[in-house]
């Protein structure tokens, strides 16, 4: 997961402005979680890292999918 | 004039065509034997409707060592090239004997039979498996009554050593019942989940089913196994008129035991092996016979609405549904059916197959111990998710008189025959009218 850290090394993309760590919400098919992750406040770009994307989102998304 | 497709007479096994006939919401297999006649069996009676039942799939072959193709589908199994699915269930029938006389048995196991086949032969099985579907599958230890084996850890360890993640065990749990130790020494072993046979919750059905009265035991088969962490299935032969008021109960009963018992698959009963003849007026229960009851006996719980169709075997062969037990004691449903429509993307039949056995290898394996909570962190939820889903399935299988060799070529479990084929486990069952069978050898 990210941290504090890693957000320090990121910038908006949009705004240049620093990342800082928000707790974000995530709606996929009938799921709801939130995940702390770096994002800018002014722009509501959000940084999600590949290990997460790869790791505990897709087996969230393989939970939520269905066989 | 129906669907075309093909099947077997129930008297000389000689292979006919046939036809669904679409009646409203009800489908009748029809097919006529030259020599013995025209048979009809009820293959899907009322809502939801087999139009719109389906997901589209394209065809994906077994890649290796197919079968001669001398007397065509389903006389060549092996697997031959006309099968457009591989495997996702493989079973091995490790031994032949039973400590139960059911008067239904789709393996006609018991006192008769043969030798247990040996360690050696087991690995030579395993290896055959292996070879022809590689080591993503779910094994099924079955029989037989496996739990009669001593060596039955071995027999796991065996298939954990060669490759086979998920190892179930397909038992009447009464050894796990008679031994609180028992349970652990198959988790040792590297068991993954057991497939427990649970007919009810009343003590008539096992009578009139298994012979004599079970309940008892099949709960304590369940605290051992909870003890020992191993998720259990809770496995039901449904016969008309013994058990299928009873699917209200069952599922509320396994909702009641806990995440120990990770779901229900019920399996209407077919009319093989030890049990040829169909029931009178054909009196089957077909799969949305089986949604009803669910909807109706569960208070509406769970609905049709809520199950899918497979996304791996025919359509006509089974359906799905996954909830999630809220700490309330509600239920929340995770799937739903639309019916298909014309602009669906078919996927490869094998795709299917990757997500049953992922499904069945998060779902029937034990959760860790832990508290119930709503989801809250991905962690949370991931959490909430693996301990409290609870999954409920059907299959129909297949006998003489509704066999459909289009259903046929779509089966992903198959039976490790002793001569090393891999074989559709209905068409492995599947005996005539007289008993006669098309492939198991008889045990005695």
């Amino acid at each position: 997961m990210s941290g504090p850290e890693e957000a320090k090394e990121w910038s908006c993309a949009a705004c240049g402005g620093a990342l800082e760590i928000v707790k974000v919400g995530f709606t996929y098919m009938k799921g709801n979680f939130e995940v702390d992750l770096p994002a800018c406040r002014g722009c509501g770009l959000v940084l999600v890292s590949e290990e997460l994307a790869t790791g505990k989102m897709a087996d969230a998304e393989r939970i939520l999918e269905d066989k | 004039m129906g669907d075309a497709t093909e099947s077997l007479c129930p008297r000389c096994l000689a292979r006919i065509p046939a036809e669904r006939h679409h009646q409203g919401d009800e489908v009748v297999l029809v097919k006529r034997c030259p020599e013995h006649g025209e048979f009809r069996t009820t293959v899907w009676r009322g809502g939801p409707s087999l139009s719109g039942w389906s997901r589209p799939k394209t065809p994906v072959r077994a890649s290796v060592d197919h079968a001669g193709t001398e007397r065509g589908c389903p006389f060549d199994c092996g697997i031959c090239p006309e099968h457009r699915q591989q495997s996702c269930t493989v079973l091995l029938e490790i031994t032949g004997r039973c400590n139960l006389a059911c008067p239904v048995c789709f393996a006609d196991a018991g006192a008769q039979a043969g030798p247990d086949p040996s360690l050696p032969v087991i690995e030579e099985w395993y290896r055959t498996a292996l070879h022809k579907s590689g080591p993503h599958n779910i094994v099924q230890l079955s029989g037989g009554e496996p739990t009669l084996r001593d060596d039955l850890p071995a027999v796991i360890a065996l298939g954990r050593e060669l490759g086979f993640p998920f190892i179930q065990v397909n038992t009447n749990g009464v050894r796990l019942a008679a031994d609180r130790d028992y349970a652990g020494e198959l988790k040792r072993a590297g068991l993954f989940s057991v497939f427990l046979q649970f007919d009810g919750t009343e003590d008539r059905i096992y009578r009139a089913i298994r012979g004599r009265s079970l309940f008892l035991e099949k709960l304590l088969a369940i605290e051992h196994c909870a003890a020992a962490g191993l998720g259990v299935v809770l496995v039901s032969t449904l016969v008309p008129g013994v058990n299928t008021g009873n699917v209200g109960a069952i599922l509320n009963l396994a909702l009641e035991l806990g995440p120990v018992v990770r779901g229900v698959h019920f399996q209407p009963a077919a009319y093989f092996g030890r049990h040829p003849e169909p029931p009178p007026g054909d009196a089957r229960f077909t799969l949305p016979d089986l949604m009803r009851a669910i909807e109706e006996q569960t208070g509406g719980l769970m609905r049709m609405g809520h199950f899918r169709p497979p996304g791996c075997e025919h359509p006509l062969c089974s359906f799905h549904g996954n909830f999630l037990r809220l700490p309330g004691g509600g239920l929340r449903p995770l799937t739903e059916h639309a019916p298909a429509c014309c602009c669906g993307t078919p996927e490869p039949e094998n795709k299917g197959t990757g997500r049953a056995v992922s499904f069945v290898a998060r779902q029937w394996a034990a959760p860790a111990a832990g508290e119930t909570r709503e989801p809250a962190s991905l962690d949370a939820f991931l959490e909430d998710f693996r301990t409290n889903t609870f999954a409920v399935s059907a299959m129909a299988f297949q006998d003489v008189w509704n066999l459909d060799l289009e259903r046929v070529r779509e089966c992903c479990i198959h039976v490790v025959s002793p001569d090393g084929r891999m074989i559709p486990f209905c068409l492995y069952n599947l005996t005539s009218a007289e008993g006669a069978p098309l492939y198991r050898r008889r045990a005695c």
